[in-house]
Parts: structure tokens; sequence; C-alpha cells
């Protein structure tokens, strides 16, 4: 290609059609299928309440039941997703968040309040420091490190309890775990048209062809803000939530944002991606490894409190087995296993898709027998489907290359 | 200097040259799909009990000679005749059931087992391991090689030349009628040359037919019985040991070849010392380098595989961490960390550009802001996308990276399209050094010419260059001086004018 047409191409606008088309990428099955997967889920949910004459599947009630049942294990999805991003894996957060629990319920009567908060969250960072050291430092394989953490940590949890499940006088974790916050129905609407506002922007800039292609944040922008619109007309009493679900949220959009816009986050893809070639461009690849395991641990003994707040009692095994549904939840957002990809807001959707499954099985009273066997068969179809679907992709990049390179850039915030 | 002392017996007599051949190769030619044509017409005869030594330089169709020997590619016309019949090989089975073993610079062995187990891997002829018998066949084959080693030694403990010991004994194991041997010694220290040149004349002694391929021309006056020289993938030259000299090894491999590269080199001023690198040691080096790059000279690195060049500007850029020794870039020592090298403003083009200069499957613009998107960014680190997009795009201008757009993957570009996009990383960023490994590698005529170009713009913008090259002719075209490195030493410190492509092959090969 010679300077001249590239010259004409850079100045150039792209009729709308052109423009949209570069948005289809992030439509394709290998990218959205967390997307379709949610919608399929819920539109055989809603049909099977309807039929069967059930309290519909789609009521404020049912909803907000969910959103406040899977609030804790989302977040802790969001930094598993950064923490598979670097390229590594963390087996010990919910041991670390039980571990949190027990020590905030043990301590705060004696302590006070915001000591024992404290205390907990110290005890997550220096489990996620240890699990960083090992890792990075002396080079030992995630999968490893992490699975003792979870074992030993669980181990402490027994210590800690000595072998029996403990309250707190303190109402402290449950009030804030109860507090309510509302948005007005407007406010709702005014951020509705803000996020379409962004989007018809983003269409705007798009057009130059120098710009950079619209991606899956521009369809998230548009769905985010129609659902908005939706909920602030039609059932606003959904803008009302406990305080874990608002954390869920601000955490869910400020993590992927971040990722997306800020230098840290374009890093932490690069090392993730290839670490070697990230040391060799000067990005410090020990920071970037090690600190998604710090933050996980933390978010890890946030989740903790919260679980404390919610029963005001833990017991030995609380939480155990929720990393694996929390990895889990990741997989079906699309996340690599092998690092450098990945997106947040897919695997709060993963998550979604796990507790709409639970949620669905109780009310349709199939058993929760069977209930494990559908996420598993759900799992393993879903990475089954980005497996084949990115290989097709391959193949017809392979059988007319370079012509049909359509620009990729990371979707983000669904 | 000419390595360790190699204490092995000086080719026999001419051997009966009557003797059927092992392998006959006749009128071969090679064209790759791409439409490279890697062997154009190359006749050989392979006898039993003679060493054979196949030299080139990289290119030449070597390798390609090597891999159709192996079975790993089909020739496109010419045929094979194996001990007089007609073969047609397929795949690497069929030759190596047909008798052919292979042992490769760096041949794989599994770590993990024992050296009995190792030689003897693949090769179960029974399903039921007999140690007893495997050890007396093991203690054979070492006799027949004269090397002695205890077969129950995990090989994980085991030296590299030991290792390159174990995988000739596993092709020996194969009881093979030829063996391939890939460059043995380009890996593997000095000392342990003399075990794995004895092996190659002892199996010639006992009727085996070996091909000896090297870089290093004093090994193959040592032990090859004759010398077969390829050049653009032609046979230019053929002669046995009695008819061999430095001087027509060297006339054959340089020749006149045709380059890309103009000749002329634009005189341009050279500063004040830039790099200053001190007593720099590493693992790969066997003693103290210490060299120094001025502004805008270009400084070559002459070398061969193994002699320590990549250890070299590795260990400069702060990326050996075994690596000790100071390095001074503009005035100002530099810790040894490629963070700390890359904020001293030095910068390294890597030799692996795919697994170590980029990201494969991010888009060119995100490739060019890798090491620059904290300095692209706005404040409080927020990117600033559409900067990093016009850096990208000034960036396919100014280097003619021909793709689409800035938002095409760098895997689906070509070597030097993708290499461009390396050096994209580096140039928009204020710097002082730049390290190049092999920076033409794996790119065509037209792609090297423009590299070629670029690299004297930058030394004219008064930036340092150290470059390893493997193609002396670009690299004498290239530097001001040439530094000469073997078997991780400094040999020769020469001006680029005062040295000429054949003296260079001599002096990096240890003839002169």
């Amino acid at each position: 290609m010679s300077a001249d047409t590239l010259d004409d191409k850079q100045v150039g606008t792209l009729s709308v059609v052109g423009t949209l088309r570069s948005a289809r990428q992030s439509l394709r099955p290998q990218r959205a299928g967390v997307v379709y997967a949610l919608v399929l889920l819920v539109v055989i949910l809603v049909a099977a309440t309807t039929v069967m004459g059930l309290p519909s599947y789609l009521s404020s009630t049912n909803i907000s039941n969910i959103l406040g049942q899977l609030s804790p294990v989302a977040i802790l999805a969001v930094f598993m997703t950064v923490v598979l991003i670097s390229g590594n894996f963390d087996l010990s957060v919910a041991s670390v968040a039980a571990l949190a629990a027990a020590l905030a319920l043990k301590t705060i009567d004696t302590i006070g309040t915001v000591p024992a908060i404290l205390l907990a969250l110290a005890v997550g960072a220096v489990v996620g420091t240890a699990n960083a050291i090992l890792v990075q430092k002396i080079g030992v394989n995630a999968f490893i490190v992490t699975l003792g953490a979870m074992t030993a940590v669980r181990g402490i949890v027994l210590i800690v309890l000595n072998g029996e499940s403990t309250t707190a006088k303190s109402q402290a974790l449950v009030q804030i775990d109860s507090v309510v916050f509302g948005l007005p129905w407007w406010i709702g609407v005014i951020l509705g048209l803000g996020l379409l506002a962004i989007a018809a922007s983003r269409f705007r800039q798009a057009r130059s062809a120098a710009a950079l292609p619209l991606d899956g944040f521009f369809v998230a922008l548009i769905i985010a803000g129609i659902l908005m619109l939706v909920v602030s007309f039609g059932a606003p009493e959904l803008l009302t939530q406990p305080l874990p679900v608002w954390i869920m949220v601000v955490v869910t959009v400020a993590v992927s944002l971040g990722l997306r816009f800020l230098v840290p986050g374009r890093k932490l893809y690069a090392v993730g991606s290839n670490p070697e070639a990230a040391r060799l461009a000067g990005i410090n690849v020990n920071f970037y490894k090690m600190a998604p395991f710090i933050l996980s641990g933390v978010a890890a003994a946030g989740v903790g409190l919260i679980y404390a707040g919610r029963f005001n009692s833990v017991d030995p095994n609380a939480l155990s087995g929720t990393e694996l549904t929390v990895i889990a939840a990741a997989i079906l957002g699309g996340t690599s296993l092998f690092g450098g990809a990945g997106y947040v807001g897919k695997s709060v959707l993963g998550t979604v898709i796990l507790f709409t499954l639970t949620n669905g099985f109780n009310m349709l009273n199939l058993g929760s027998n069977y209930q494990y066997v559908v996420q598993g068969v759900v799992l393993i179809a879903a990475s089954a489907v980005y497996t084949v679907a990115s290989r097709a992709r391959k193949r017809q990049k392979a059988a007319a290359p370079e012509t049909t390179t359509v620009p990729s850039v990371p979707a983000e915030v669904k | 200097m000419r390595g360790a002392v190699v204490t092995v017996s000086p080719p026999a007599p001419r051997h009966d040259t009557a003797e059927s051949p092992t392998l006959e190769i006749r009128n071969i030619t090679k064209t790759y799909p791409g439409g490279t044509q890697a062997l154009r017409g190359v006749t050989l005869s392979l006898r039993p009990g003679v060493v054979h030594g196949l030299v080139g330089a990289n290119g030449a169709g070597k390798s390609t000679l090597i891999k159709i020997i192996a079975g790993a590619e089909r020739p496109t016309t010419g045929d094979l005749k194996w001990l007089g019949t007609s073969a047609d090989w397929r795949r690497p089975a069929d030759a190596q059931s047909a008798g052919v073993a292979v042992v490769h610079q760096q041949s794989p062995v599994v770590p993990a087992m024992s050296v009995l187990e190792n030689v003897y891997l693949g090769n179960e002829t029974a399903t039921l391991w007999k140690p007893q018998a495997r050890l007396i066949e093991f203690t054979a084959l070492c006799k027949r090689v004269a090397f002695e080693i205890d077969p129950d030694t995990i090989v994980a403990e085991l030296s590299v030349g030991d290792r390159q010991m174990v995988s000739i004994l596993r092709a020996l194991a194969q009881n093979p009628a030829l063996i391939l041997l890939d460059e043995p010694t380009a890996s593997i220290s000095p000392a342990e040359r003399a075990g794995v040149l004895g092996a190659a004349r002892t199996l010639a002694a006992t009727g085996v037919a070996v091909v000896f391929v090297s870089h290093f021309l004093n090994e193959v006056m040592q032990i090859c019985d004759e010398v077969s020289i390829l050049r653009d993938g032609q046979l230019v030259d053929a002669f046995d040991h009695d008819a061999m000299s430095v001087e027509r090894m060297v006339a054959g491999i340089v020749g006149t070849r045709l380059h890309a590269v103009e000749a002329s080199r634009p005189t341009h001023e050279v500063g004040e010392v830039v790099l200053d690198v001190r007593e720099l040691r590493s693992t790969m080096m066997n003693s103290a380098i210490s060299l120094q790059v001025r502004r805008g000279e270009i400084v070559g690195i002459a070398g061969l595989l193994g002699s320590g060049r990549t250890s070299l500007l590795k260990a400069i850029f702060g990326a050996d961490r075994r690596a000790s020794g100071e390095v001074i870039v503009n005035g100002q020592p530099i810790a040894a960390s490629p963070q700390a090298a890359v904020d001293g403003g030095v910068a390294l083009v890597p030799e692996d550009r795919m697994r170590q200069g980029l990201i494969g499957d991010w888009e060119i613009w995100r490739n060019v802001s890798l090491a620059d998107s904290g300095d692209l960014s706005r404040r409080f680190g927020v990117l600033d996308v559409a900067r990093e997009r016009e850096l990208a795009a000034k960036a396919q201008r100014d280097l003619g990276i021909v793709a689409s757009s800035i938002d095409t993957a760098v895997k689906d570009l070509s070597g030097g399209n993708a290499q461009k996009v390396v050096f994209a990383k580096w140039i928009y960023k204020t710097h002082h050094v730049l390290l190049l490994d092999e920076p033409t590698a794996g790119v065509d005529v037209a792609g090297k010419a423009d590299l070629i170009k670029l690299i004297r713009e930058l030394a004219t913008q008064g930036i340092g260059i150290l470059v390893v090259l493997s193609e002396f002719e670009e690299l004498l075209s290239l530097a001001d001086r040439i530094v000469v490195l073997r078997h991780g030493a400094i040999e020769g410190d020469l001006s680029a004018d005062a040295v000429s492509v054949a003296e260079l092959t001599a002096s990096v090969g240890g003839l002169a």
C-alpha cells in the first residue's frame, strides 16, 4: 500500500453501514456467547414459568433476589478475572473470605467494628501477598500455591472457630450488609440517556477511518443504556438495592473502565499475553503479576465481611467450593486460562447465568439434585463453543488473509 | 585460538571410492509453496566410512538439504537412492526405519529420565523393557564412540555436551547406516567438542556414513574426509581432505553474492561515547566483556550461533538476571533490569520477534505503543487512544508498514512488516542506544533494504547502535566497526572498511 492511498484512508469518512460493520465482530458467538446464553436461559425460564402458571421469572422481587444472592460471587469473579488476565490463577479466594468472616465475627465484640473490618482486610492482603511472592518470586506454579493456600487457610478457619460456628453480638456488619440505597427513577433515565449519548458520540467518532473502530464496548453501552431506561420506566423499584449489590455494580464498572482506559490496564493485558515481550518493552512484569493476587486477597476478605453481615454467623465450611463457582463464572464469560484475554463485565454475566440456573431450578421445582449436572454441562458446553468458534474463525482467516482482517479491540462492560 | 585441543585422529587416507554409496542424492531441487527456491539441483554421494562435511552460509540451502535427507521434506524434483534402490520418504519415520539417524544442534532429550532410558526412547522393539539386555547393548554403543557415562545418571544432571553425546548414542542405538550431525558442537563448550568430534570419526571407522554440518571451519578441516559447499541452493564446490584449504572453503561459502544492500555506507558524524559496557559477565560468556559505542556509530557483532552474541545484548539490556558488570548509558549507570534500561534510553529489538518483541494478537497500534503507553497517556494514567493511533498511523507511513490498517493484528503481518512494528515501538521514544539482534532475519529482500536504511537513519540521528547480524555482507555494509565474538569472548575489534567478508567468515569460524 502506498503512502497516498493510506492518507486517503486516514481522512476518509465511512458510511453508516461501514461504521457499524466493525462492531459486528463483537457479536460473534465466541465474543458475545455469554450474552446469548443468558438471553436464551431467561427466555426459557420466562416461558416455563408462564406456561406453568408460576409467578413470573422476571418479577422485580425475583430479580432483586438473584442480584442479592450473586453479588458476593460476582465481586469475586471480577477480581478472579483480573488474576486470570495476568496469566495466573487463585483458588484461595473462598477460604480467605471464610477466614475474614470468622475473624471479623470473633473480634468485633471486643475490638470494635472498624478494627475488626481492617483486621479482616489485612489478613486478605497478607494471604494475597504470600500467594504473589510464592508464584512470582519463588516461581511455584499458581495452581499449586493457591491450592495449598486454599487448604491451609481453611485449616486456619477451623482453628479460629475451633470447629464450631460463631456469631457476634454486634449488629454493625448486619446493618452494613442490609443498608438499602435507591436511585429515583429520573436519575435512572438520565443515566440511561447518558449511556446512549456516549454510544452516539463513539459512533460519530468512529465514522472517521482513523479512529478506533466500533467494538463490544459500543454494543455494551447501547444495551446498558436501553436496559437502564426500561428499568427506570418499567420497574423503578429495581433501582433500590442493598449495599452489596451496589458494591458489585461499582466494582464491575470501575475495574472494567480501569482495564480499558488506564495505562495499568493495558499493561496488565500485555503482561498476560506475552510476559517476555512485556518485560523487554520495559514493563514491570513482577508488579503486574503480583498486584492481582493482592487485590484478589483483599477483595475476598471484603466478600467475607459481606457474608458475615448477611448471616451474622459463620461455620467452618462457610463458602467452601465457591472458588470453583467463581472460576466457572469467569470461564463462562470467555476469560482465557492462558492469560491476556478476558473481560470483567462478561465474567459478571457468567455469574448471573450460574445463579439464574440455580434460581430457575428452585422456581420450577426441578430439585437441586440435577443442578450441579446442568451447571457442569453448561460450563463445558460454553468452553467448547468458544474453542470451536475461534478455531473456525482462524480457518476462515487463513483462507482469506489480510483482506478479511477485521480490527478486534476489547469489548468491555457488558 | 583453536577452541580446545581436539585430540582426534586425522582422517584416514582416502577410502575405497569404489565402495557403493549409502545415499545418493541426484539433481535435487526444492521449491517452497511461497516460490522460494531453496535447492537448485544438488547432487551428492554419501559413502560408508566417510565423514562428509556440509558447509554454507545461512540461507544457502543446508537446512533444506538436511530435512530432505532426514525425510522431513520431499524434494520437488530429483531423486534419492538409498543403498542402490530409489527411496521416497514421506515422513521422518520412513527415513529412520531405512537407517538414517539425525542429531540436531540441540536434540530433545527427556531431562527427567536416565541416560539409558533416553538412549532407547522411542526405540522399543519389544514391549517389555529388559534392563540387562539394554545395558549390554549400551556398553557396546559407548565403546563404539569411546565415551564413558553412567547409564543411570539422570539426564537433567548432565552438561550440554554430555547431553549431546546422549543424543548421539540414541541415534546410534537405531543402528543407522547414515548419521547426520547438524551443528552438533554449536551450543557446547570447547572442552566438550573433542568428544563429539571424536565420536564422529570413530563412527565413520565402523563403516557408518557420517554427514557433518558445521559453521566451524576448523572442525570441518579436522574431521572431514570430504567437503561439499552449498551456496544459494547450489553445490558450488566439493573436494576431499587433501585438497581442503581455508581459502577454498571461505571462497566457496562467500562467493560473490548479490545482495539488496548498497555497499557504500554514507559517512556520518560519530560523537561521544553513549554506551559504555564494562566487565560484563554472563552465563554464555567465557570472559568479561567491555566495549563502547559512540553516538551515531553502528557497531556490528560478528559471531556464530552459540558465540554469546544474543547473551551479550540481553546482558546489556539487563534482561539476564545472572549477568554482572557495569553498563553506562550517556554517563549514567543503568541498573540491571529491562525497565531501568528502557528508562535510561536503551531499546532492544530481540531475535525472536513474535515471542519477544510483539504481542501477536494485538493490533499494530497497541503494539507500537507497548513501550510507550505511559508517555502517551493523559493525566492520571488515562490512555490517550487517539494519540496512540496517530503515532501508529505515522509509523505506518514513515516505515512503510504494509497492512490494511493499523487495526491489523501483527500476527497476520509478514516478517519484514512485523519487524518494522518492533522498530516503531522504539523509534518515537527519545533514546540513546539501540540493540538489534538479527533485525533482518526472516525478512525478504525489499524489507531488508528498508530496515537497513532505517537503521542508518537512526544512527544519523545520534543514536548508538549495536547490531548482531549473521549475514556478513549486510553487517559489513551497515556497521562502522566490527567486534568479533567467539566462544563468549571478544576476539577482535576491526574497522568495517578494513575487513572482507572472507576474513570475517574465517575469523568467526576460528581460522584467523
